[in-house]
């Protein structure tokens, strides 16, 4: 047989025993189990002590599991963890989304600083985020100064100290902080749907809206789904803005997330094994969710 | 030949009498954590390890400073390790101290108490915030781990100025007080500057007003879990009830539940948006760095229950205290001795602090912010009449002063929400 001019590595591809395989992800296995594996199976263990962190653990079963079923502070904190979702997660998509038809509808001049300007709250640190609209929110701060300059002098109150709004003014940030990330993902998926489709719908007449509709959305499948992945995973382990913004769950226990009573627990009351309980409840609410979402996007691509 | 020989043999010589003395005394390192982490703080503590140092040739101090919140949460695990810290600040508490004791890992320093004569330092109920049973459970009486440096107490700052124009003077009743508040809101000023974003400050002017109408048996009590400790108490729903009075008639900032302490509470006072701040006498180092030490006076606010002393939160601060393992336990004592003595008193005195060990009078000058502080100290410790950080035994508490203030509950339920907190376990 005459061997071709190319060779055929490609086609006919030497035959890799499994061993080889898996000695190629070993040093990545390694990290992965030393940093993240084992540190979870040993919170998986802790969760079952009666321990302070430092000092001798006491068996105790299942009982931190029993003590935070009933314990209100945890169920509440759940809440708006679920409340967050919307903040963190469902508004930055739409937003994103929006932001993404406005921008590929046609080439604005500028576009580079518009993109890398909307995605700077995304890369800024979570704590000096919390600073920055800390100082807006202020009771004498340039939120209040601008509805009082609109007259709105009703609506003026301590955003962050008030029992109804502390949670919308912190979901609030939380929209301004990911919808960046949904943005640019988007903006790329938008980048590799097919031409010839934008041009189908414009002989077919479609306005901008069918347009986004029936092409752009469609095409944006995939993306919608890892940003919803992303910025659900942010928001139930939200921690350092609520931290910085109503310094730990303030007015009463109006913004408490579960990773803050995590801290709490853990950190401050000396109640490492309780902590553990409850860091691993919401690893597994977060791995269930997860894997949902990217099973849908797996049969997804199977039925393509 | 000879001679070279013999040049070699003795530098040789030279050099091991050169090493010789270092050779001879045990090079010791002594490992201290504490929390002055100013530049005014680093100064003064420098000074003290240097003199410690001279006084004890063939030591060296290591040192390292972390704002208190990271020494609380990081000191734990590292107390339970052999290289950590010989000697470090403790805050109080079941969660703090009450934790540490209870895993074995401080150092009982009642033999170097005597042997010191810690005892005399301040007075034995202040001691006993640094005290607990060896098996933690029990705060404020058996074996000492600790001995503070410096006392608080949470008191009124005011303005000097408005009390003259308004002419008010410092209040010997507290229906006296009540007046001066409405007197100051009539002149159409805020009486009270008060931020409560953090939580903690809360607690402090909520408890300025508790401490007028508690004793201090009924606080201690609570304070240490004894016997017949509650939070249900008249004088508690009286007080609760009188914050929310307050509240109504507008005697503190406006938007206080949006304000942080360290920046807008802190710049409200110093902007002079309001005529006093009820906080803690921490803040008179930094208040002198800004309007030095004649616009401002401090003073106790005056018990509502009649011929009773002033009783105030306060108490001593962070705890030097030693660790159960360290191999150094002796010169721990030594370092710990110099730290609480009369030396580092002189020198934290001079950095604007409160020393916990008397100052000496002839160092307080008439009219300075610093003398009422330290007068407004001698007030409550020598009666008797230093209160406590509710938080110690009931961490959530500010959470529960929010809800009352914002009228989410009322006085009534806002005691029996921190009583069964309390029964719970306070946590």
């Amino acid at each position: 047989m005459k061997t071709r001019f190319f060779s055929s590595r490609l086609d006919n591809p030497p035959y890799i025993h499994p061993y080889q395989a898996y000695l190629f992800i070993l040093p990545g296995l390694i990290i992965y189990a030393v940093f993240v594996l084992w540190p979870i199976l040993n919170t998986a263990r802790y969760s079952l002590y009666d321990w302070t962190g430092f000092s001798d653990p006491v068996y105790i079963g299942l009982d931190n599991y029993a003590e935070l079923w009933n314990d209100d502070d945890f169920w509440l904190a759940l809440q708006h963890n679920a409340f967050f979702v919307i903040f963190y997660s469902i508004l930055p998509i739409m937003l994103g989304l929006f932001l993404t038809a406005l921008m590929t509808r046609r080439t604005l001049r500028g576009m580079t600083l518009f993109r890398t300007g909307l995605f700077i709250p995304q890369v800024m640190s979570p704590v000096v985020v919390g600073i920055i609209w800390r100082w807006l929110f202020a009771y004498d701060g340039p939120i209040n100064e601008l509805l009082l300059a609109l007259g709105l002098d009703g609506w003026v109150r301590p955003w962050l100290g008030d029992f109804t709004w502390a949670r919308y003014a912190v979901g609030g940030v939380g929209v301004w902080v990911q919808y960046g990330l949904c943005m640019v993902l988007f903006i790329a998926g938008a980048q590799s749907i097919n031409t010839d489709l934008y041009d189908a719908a414009a002989v077919a007449g479609a306005n901008a809206w069918q347009e986004f509709r029936h092409v752009t959305l469609p095409g944006l499948r995939q993306q919608i789904l890892v940003a919803f992945v992303l910025t659900f995973i942010a928001a139930l382990r939200v921690f350092d803005l609520v931290f910085v913004l109503t310094r730990g769950g303030g007015p009463g226990k109006e913004t408490i997330v579960t990773s803050l009573l995590i801290y709490r627990e853990a950190f401050q009351y000396n109640r490492a094994g309780y902590g553990a309980a409850m860091a691993l409840v919401l690893t597994v609410i977060i791995v269930t969710v997860s894997a949902l979402v990217m099973r849908l996007q797996t049969s997804e691509e199977d039925a393509q | 030949m000879k001679s070279k020989r013999s040049v070699i043999l003795l530098t040789i010589v030279a050099l091991l009498v050169a090493l010789a003395p270092a050779a001879a005394q045990d090079e010791v390192t002594l490992v201290v954590w504490d929390n002055w982490t100013r530049d005014a703080e680093q100064a003064m503590i420098e000074q003290l390890n240097a003199e410690f140092e001279e006084a004890n040739p063939g030591v060296t101090i290591q040192r390292e400073a972390y704002d208190t919140s990271d020494l609380t949460d990081i000191l734990p695990l590292a107390l339970s390790e052999s290289g950590g810290p010989d000697v470090a600040m403790i805050n109080q508490g079941f969660t703090g101290m009450g934790a540490l004791v209870e895993a074995g890992l401080l150092l009982p320093l009642d033999d170097y108490a005597a042997q010191y004569g810690w005892a005399d330092r301040y007075a034995e109920g202040l001691h006993a915030r640094n005290r607990f049973t060896e098996d933690g459970a029990t705060f404020g009486e058996g074996n000492l781990y600790g001995v503070s440096n410096t006392a608080e107490v949470v008191a009124a700052y005011y303005w000097k100025s408005d009390f003259e124009e308004l002419g008010l003077s410092i209040p010997q009743t507290f229906a006296e007080f009540e007046a001066m508040l409405q007197t100051i809101k009539d002149a159409d000023k805020t009486p009270i500057v008060f931020g409560s974003l953090d939580g903690w400050p809360a607690i402090h002017t909520w408890g300025a007003i508790q401490h007028a109408y508690a004793t201090l048996d009924e606080l201690d009590a609570f304070m240490f879990r004894r016997e017949g400790g509650t939070f249900d108490t008249e004088s508690n729903l009286v007080s609760a009830q009188k914050m929310v009075e307050w509240i109504d008639a507008g005697y503190f900032s406006p938007g206080f539940e949006g304000m942080d302490y360290d920046n807008q509470t802190f710049g409200a006072f110093l902007n002079h948006n309001g005529v006093m701040w009820i906080t803690g006498s921490w803040m008179t180092g930094s208040i002198i760095e800004e309007l030095g030490e004649e616009e401002i006076g401090f003073f106790v606010i005056p018990s509502a229950i009649e011929g009773a002393p002033p009783l105030s939160i306060g108490g001593v601060g962070l705890a030097y205290g030693a660790r159960a393992t360290t191999e150094q336990p002796d010169l721990a004592a030594a370092y710990i001795d110099l730290v609480t003595g009369p030396r580092a008193a002189e020198l934290l005195f001079e950095q604007g602090f409160l020393p916990a060990a008397t100052v000496d009078p002839a160092l307080l000058v008439e009219g300075t912010l610093t003398a009422d502080v330290v007068e407004a100290w001698n007030t409550i410790s020598s009666q008797n009449a230093v209160g406590h950080y509710l938080d110690w035994t009931v961490p959530d508490i500010a959470a529960n002063i929010q809800e009352l203030m914002a009228g989410q509950v009322s006085p009534e339920e806002f005691i029996q929400d921190v009583e069964s907190d309390y029964q719970a376990g306070g946590m």
